[in-house]
């Protein structure tokens, strides 16, 4: 069951900002630097135009049963238990990406700042912030969202504004090098991640106050957070080039620590930090939220809370298991990103869609 | 190894008092019934992990099923 919640449509927005900022902030500049090299963010730009049609299709889905949630519809849609077998094969996505928003976070920390640290206990703490919000509940996750908001926007334009005296234009050159395949390939890459996990706001989607202004707010927030991606995107290849961009891990810390006023202004990338531990937290709550709810309406409970600490313990050690290294995160994770999400991203929609349309036309 | 399992039984028992109390309190029993299985496989899942038994990878697993569609696509691109 949902809860009796609602959220304002800006809310809404600031929430896909958010989960598209999430832990592309992270990882994007490399994975769409790999294959596009220095045509990157022209990748990035073609992902965001996918990006916004699918917003149209997880929107177009959300308004069949406005007051229902994707776990609630799909067996009203493919009947009880089709429902909810689809359901049962829906539940390790959420889940899993929960898992890896995770593990970035804890890699992040582990390979940059605290290199001493046991990952686990960056998970466990992470986790304990996480889990009070959604056992508060959506409200309180949006309005924690509002008020981050500026702070996030704050963040964002210092970096950018500082680093905006190294940029060199040249290493942008020569464009398209190499023909289309390159970019499309990247922009494929983007388009699974982050787009197609916006299928995890089917479960945010209900909550909206007024369901008419979802659209706008849905495009809104994809387009502001997949600028903002490619804005740090095409700062990453103009500051610190293609090729660096490519084999950093993390090049968006690596951009902060480029920042240098002077001499004397530097070294103020933890600072910059702050911005991806914003945005993976609430991409983190929002897919924790949909694996939650998820579970909790298979099994028809009346009580989703009880969910929340259970799948916490088992989080943590799928956040160690499922990825067992970096070069594993960055390899194999992010092929198989493309059709996982492409699965219950793209596909599970269009066929509830699809179903839904038939059922409709029939007498 | 001592510690850690006794660690995770302690968060275990800190989660159950957290929960079970309300449940009980509100007579839903079929709540309670799958709060105890999930804390008990969180439990005994986390226990070995921390005794470093090898858990499989369920990302392995994705690759397996997806394997065909991944070289078709990319092999388009190399």
């Amino acid at each position: 069951m949902p809860e009796k919640a609602k959220i304002a449509a800006r809310q809404f927005a600031i929430l896909v900002f958010m989960f598209t900022a999430g832990s592309s902030l992270l990882l994007a500049p490399a994975m769409l630097a790999t294959p596009a090299k220095q045509d990157a963010w022209l990748a990035g730009i073609l992902g965001l135009g996918a990006g916004l049609l699918l917003g149209l299709l997880y929107t177009k889905l959300g308004s069949l049963y406005p007051a229902m949630n994707l776990a609630q519809y799909s067996e009203k849609i493919l009947g009880k238990w089709m429902g909810k077998a689809v359901m049962l094969l829906f539940l390790p996505f959420p889940f899993l990406l929960a898992s890896l928003v995770l593990r970035n976070i804890g890699d992040f920390l582990t390979v940059y700042i605290m290199p001493e640290t046991p990952i686990q206990f960056i998970h466990i703490l992470m986790l304990i912030v996480v889990m009070m919000g959604i056992r508060l509940g959506i409200e309180t996750i949006a309005r924690a969202a509002e008020i981050i908001f500026p702070w996030f926007i704050v963040l964002f334009l210092l970096l950018a504004i500082l680093v905006s005296p190294q940029i060199d234009l040249q290493k942008t050159q020569p464009v398209l090098e190499e023909g289309m395949k390159p970019v499309l390939h990247g922009a494929l890459l983007f388009a699974a991640f982050p787009f197609m996990e916006y299928v995890v706001f089917l479960f945010i989607i209900p909550y909206v106050n007024r369901p008419e202004k979802v659209v706008k707010a849905f495009w809104a927030g994809t387009s502001m957070g997949g600028t903002v991606i490619v804005l740090l995107t095409a700062l990453t290849i103009l500051v610190i080039g293609p090729d660096h961009t490519a084999r950093e891990i993390y090049p968006s810390y690596v951009l902060a620590q480029k920042i240098n006023i002077g001499d004397f202004l530097q070294r103020i990338e933890a600072i910059i930090a702050g911005l991806w531990f914003i945005s993976i937290f609430f991409k983190l709550i929002i897919s924790y939220y949909a694996t939650t709810f998820t579970l909790a309406r298979i099994l028809n409970l009346k009580e989703y809370r009880i969910l929340v600490f259970p799948l916490g313990m088992l989080m943590v050690v799928f956040s160690l298991v499922s990825s067992p290294n970096i070069v594993y995160n960055m390899t194999v994770i992010l092929e198989v990103w493309v059709f996982f999400a492409g699965t219950f991203g793209l596909l599970l929609p269009l066929v509830l869609l699809g179903v839904a349309a038939i059922r409709k036309s029939l007498p | 190894m001592m510690w850690i399992v006794f660690g995770i039984v302690a968060i275990a028992i800190v989660i159950a008092f957290l929960e079970v109390p309300s449940l009980l309190k509100r007579r839903l029993r079929k709540e309670l019934w799958v709060f105890s299985i999930l804390l008990l496989l969180g439990t005994g899942i986390s226990i070995a992990e921390g005794a470093q038994v090898k858990l499989p990878n369920p990302m392995d697993a994705l690759a397996f099923v997806y394997k065909p569609l991944i070289d078709v696509l990319f092999g388009f691109f190399k």
